[in-house]
């Protein structure tokens, strides 16, 4: 049994399933890097944050955190996002093969998976240009068939 | 499957074919190809200069002229005079659309529009940067609907 006002780590979950904004069993306080000393680091320049270091899913947490109907709503997640953008569409859709991965060793999840969308984008107009997509190749789900004679076959 | 007539075939008369066709009779040797009107370089150096010009996107004059470019230089580049600058034009052409295409990315990010639209694109364009930009797009939709006042009780599925 709890002490009223003690304070204690709790896993996302359970603050959501205790969280009531009527009966007000707890409050909850954000990750400091959510709170007011952060928000001065991102407005300074998000580019150079390291969100995958925050926590890995720094976008999917901060929308949780907006359950809590706490007043330091961290909307700092969508200036966030508006300035880290512009060099994630870059790099993403970087034609040159450069080696990206310093930059995205310093993006959240959501932002890698948008990396890779771009990156895919890219590759697949790369690979019609060459002209790879009108050869026919193997399905990998025979490759690994072996090939049978003719005069094995029946009939 | 469908079918229909093509021809008459008479020879040294130019016959309009479907583009497969044409790639296919002249892989066989058996014709030469005339290239769009539009794939001509001072045809294209206009575009592009337009294209460099405006913000907004140039009607190009063949909604597949990235995939023709490639296909009659590809195969009958004997039959289109100056191919190679019609080549470096149109690369340009395509680089300048495409760097308009991220700018507008940006900034329907920036300033979080709601909706977005773009004229004039082709699919090749669309496809290229389709999957990015919505995706970024729906992102900032869902972080902006978190930010307006909701009931708790409801939970923000990421």
């Amino acid at each position: 049994s709890l002490v009223q006002g003690s304070k204690l780590e709790v896993p996302l979950w359970l603050a959501k399933g205790l969280h009531d904004s009527r009966r007000r069993v707890i409050s909850v306080e954000p990750p400091k890097i959510y709170k007011e000393a952060w928000r001065m680091v991102f407005s300074a320049d998000a580019n150079v944050v390291d969100l995958h270091k925050m926590g890995p899913y720094y976008y999917g947490f901060g929308s949780q955190l907006l359950n809590f109907d706490n007043p330091e709503n961290p909307e700092i997640a969508q200036t966030t996002f508006i300035s880290r953008f512009r060099r994630i569409m870059d790099s993403s859709q970087n034609a040159y093969n450069e080696d990206t991965s310093a930059l995205v060793a310093r993006m959240d999840e959501l932002e890698r998976a948008l990396f890779r969308a771009g990156q895919k984008g890219l590759n697949d107009f790369q690979s019609w240009e060459k002209g790879q997509a009108s050869q026919i190749t193997a399905s990998s789900l025979v490759q690994n068939y072996g090939k049978r004679k003719f005069t094995d076959m029946d009939g | 499957l469908f079918q229909g007539d093509l021809g008459p075939f008479n020879p040294g008369l130019p016959v309009e074919v479907p583009v497969w066709l044409a790639i296919n009779l002249k892989q066989r040797q058996k014709c030469r190809l005339i290239p769009p009107e539009w794939m001509d370089v001072e045809k294209l150096e206009e575009i592009r200069e337009q294209e460099r010009k405006e913000d907004t996107f140039t009607p190009m004059p063949s909604p597949y002229y990235m995939e023709l470019t490639k296909l009659l230089l590809n195969y009958a580049s004997d039959n289109i005079p100056k191919a190679d600058e019609i080549r470096t034009l149109v690369k340009d052409t395509w680089d300048t659309r495409i760097a308009k295409l991220r700018l507008s990315a940006d900034s329907f990010v920036r300033q979080q529009e709601a909706h977005a639209k773009l004229d004039n694109l082709t699919l090749m364009e669309i496809n290229t940067t389709g999957t990015f930009l919505t995706q970024a797009l729906d992102h900032m939709y869902k972080l902006r609907t978190n930010l307006q006042p909701g009931e708790s009780a409801h939970s923000q599925d990421f």
